[in-house]
């Protein structure tokens, strides 16, 4: 009984440092428009919209985050092999991860921007030294809770992995939460807010993001501040909810037949996810209109 | 059916940078062995070397293939890359000296097995398909092995499955310390399935050079090698674990410095604080 509320505990603490990063992790890409919302960023220039907005296309989120967390996991694996105590390995790692991070956001705005010169696209030294900056700090709190989630698996809950293995499976995980999660609210609502609700990207439209703001010009900033109230703490849920719910079903069950019951639970929570989606899905068509012409309406 | 759009004009044809990239990869790897010979670890950190030889030559390859319109795939062309070459590799160790020759071949039959089935199977008729696979699988299990070496200072099975744990003072073999058994193999396949395809995914555009385009794989590949250097801290001695620490600092300092200058040369603009410039019907 006291394993599996010790176990729980670990589970919860899991949860929360998930939450956390997976708000990090979105802030953190929309500031530097990592993801999908990058092409957009991209194409602007082309179709003649010169704009401030930081564009920093490392690879997708997943894979660029499978080697952040992969990174501070390893790094942090090698000083605790070395007798290092485990909390300042953990912050000496993500923090060599956090400055290879910076420097390929640095290299991917430079090369991005400078292979647009025919459009007359120029590179903003003022965003390279003020945003990447911010990225880096947003990457070091998403890296350093990952990791240390990750070495309470390893540690904590006795997960036969070792932590830099872990590392890149959460890394991975993480990059597709936000990627799935926070991107559409960026690059759907925050980069079209000229746009009609819900109408979609027209080709007419493509590239034409908002590049001006109140007062001045947009910069990638305002994205952060803005996706940080909705579309970070959503990312951050579902990141936690992965974890907490992966971790939960393990611990309560896998003594039962011998570790077939986490696997049957597991795939219980998929179908009464599957039927949740589903749900909300309908339900948002039907509230918030159809996607149809009035014509087809009326017939059908 | 895919239409090459972009052609690769001026600079240094595919075929040399990739005998140049094989050839230095190669030599490199093997100067490690002579750590056997002269039995220290300082000469680790050829292998990092060999690995950002394989880097260079794999960003142009990247670029030789995508050039055939497959935007979204550069990316995943890093994780092809070392999926493939990682069994090849891991193989390959099992050899001894003949390791990354044995390493060379396996990879290269490999990537035609894989290109042969996206080709023919798949049917994406792709030219440069076959080829570019082949040569990314070598890719992947040169820069594997570069690394490993780098890391546990011998390119041989033995030395990345036994590492050393010190308990009360006394030192024990242990396969939990070791490259394979900490998984720190993961971390190096991340790191260099990144830096193999972040040059051309970072550098591709209407203005894309060559010269800039390689240098910032070279970067990437020093990039790579700090923090390779810092986990062999764990696995190799700590004066061989310095030596790659500085040769990859000093090495990366270089190349970011030029990759800075190469693209203030091919902006449009190097602006400080400015606003958007106003454009004719804009």
């Amino acid at each position: 009984m006291e394993s599996i509320v010790f176990g729980i505990g670990i589970t919860a603490l899991a949860g929360a440092l998930a939450t956390v990063a997976g708000a990090a992790e979105d802030t953190e890409s929309n500031i530097g428009s990592q993801g999908d919302p990058n092409s957009q960023v991209q194409l602007a220039p082309q179709m003649g919209y010169i704009h401030r907005i930081f564009n920093k296309a490392v690879a997708g989120e997943p894979p660029a985050y499978g080697l952040w967390i992969a990174l501070g996991a390893g790094i942090a694996w090698a000083f605790m092999a070395m007798q290092i105590n485990p909390i300042l390995a953990i912050v000496l790692g993500c923090g060599l991860a956090t400055f290879i991070q910076g420097v390929y956001a640095t290299t991917a705005y430079l090369g991005r921007t400078a292979s647009l010169a025919k459009f007359g696209q120029p590179v903003y030294v003022d965003i390279l030294k003020s945003v990447t900056t911010v990225t880096m700090a947003h990457a070091f709190v998403a890296i350093f809770t990952t990791v240390t989630m990750c070495h309470l698996i390893n540690a904590a809950l006795g997960h036969p992995f070792p932590l830099p293995l872990l590392g890149l499976i959460w890394g991975i995980a993480l990059g597709a939460a936000g990627s799935a999660t926070g991107n559409p609210f960026y690059g759907k609502e925050r980069q079209y807010q000229s746009q009609k609700f819900g109408a979609g990207v027209p080709i007419a439209a493509s590239g034409n993001i908002v590049r001006y703001a109140e007062a001045g010009e947009r910069n990638s900033l305002d994205n952060g501040w803005y996706t940080a109230k909705l579309g970070g703490p959503a990312s951050g849920v579902c990141f936690g909810l992965i974890v907490f719910l992966e971790l939960w079903r393990t611990v309560l069950f896998e003594p039962v037949a011998a570790g077939w019951g986490a696997i049957v639970v597991g795939i219980i929570m998929i179908l009464v996810f599957a039927v949740i989606d589903r749900y909300i899905e309908v339900w948002a068509r039907k509230t918030y209109g159809p996607y149809t012409t009035p014509e087809k309406e009326a017939s059908s | 059916m895919s239409v090459k759009i972009e052609v690769i004009e001026g600079g240094m044809p595919h075929t040399n940078i990739m005998i140049g990239g094989l050839v230095v990869s190669v030599i490199c790897i093997y100067l490690t062995y002579l750590n056997v010979l002269t039995g220290t670890q300082l000469f680790a950190f050829f292998g990092g070397l060999g690995a950002i030889a394989a880097i260079v030559w794999g960003s142009h390859t990247i670029k030789h293939l995508c050039s055939y319109g497959i935007g979204t795939g550069v990316p995943s062309a890093g994780m092809m890359a070392f999926g493939s070459g990682l069994i090849a590799m891991l193989f390959a160790t099992r050899y001894g000296v003949a390791a990354p020759i044995v390493a060379i071949i396996l990879a290269a039959v490999i990537g035609a097995i894989l290109g042969y089935v996206a080709n023919n199977i798949l049917s994406m008729h792709i030219p440069v398909m076959i080829q570019s696979l082949v040569e990314m699988a070598v890719i992947g299990a040169l820069t594997l092995m570069g690394f490993a070496a780098m890391m546990t200072g011998s390119f041989e099975l033995s030395s990345m499955t036994v590492g050393q744990v010190t308990i009360l003072g006394l030192s024990l073999p242990s396969y939990q310390a070791s490259l394979l058994g900490g998984a720190l193999l993961a971390t190096v396949f991340m790191l260099g399935g990144i830096a193999i395809q972040h040059p051309f995914n970072a550098c591709l555009g209407p203005n894309w050079t060559q010269d800039r385009m390689l240098m910032l794989a070279a970067e990437c590949g020093f990039l790579s090698m700090i923090p390779a250097a810092v986990m062999s801290m764990a696995l190799v001695s700590m004066p061989a674990a310095l030596i790659s620490l500085i040769v990859s600092l000093v090495g990366w300092y270089y190349t970011y410095a030029n990759y800075i200058v190469l693209s203030k040369r091919d902006a449009a603009e190097w602006l400080d604080a400015k606003p958007i410039p106003e454009l004719e019907g804009h």
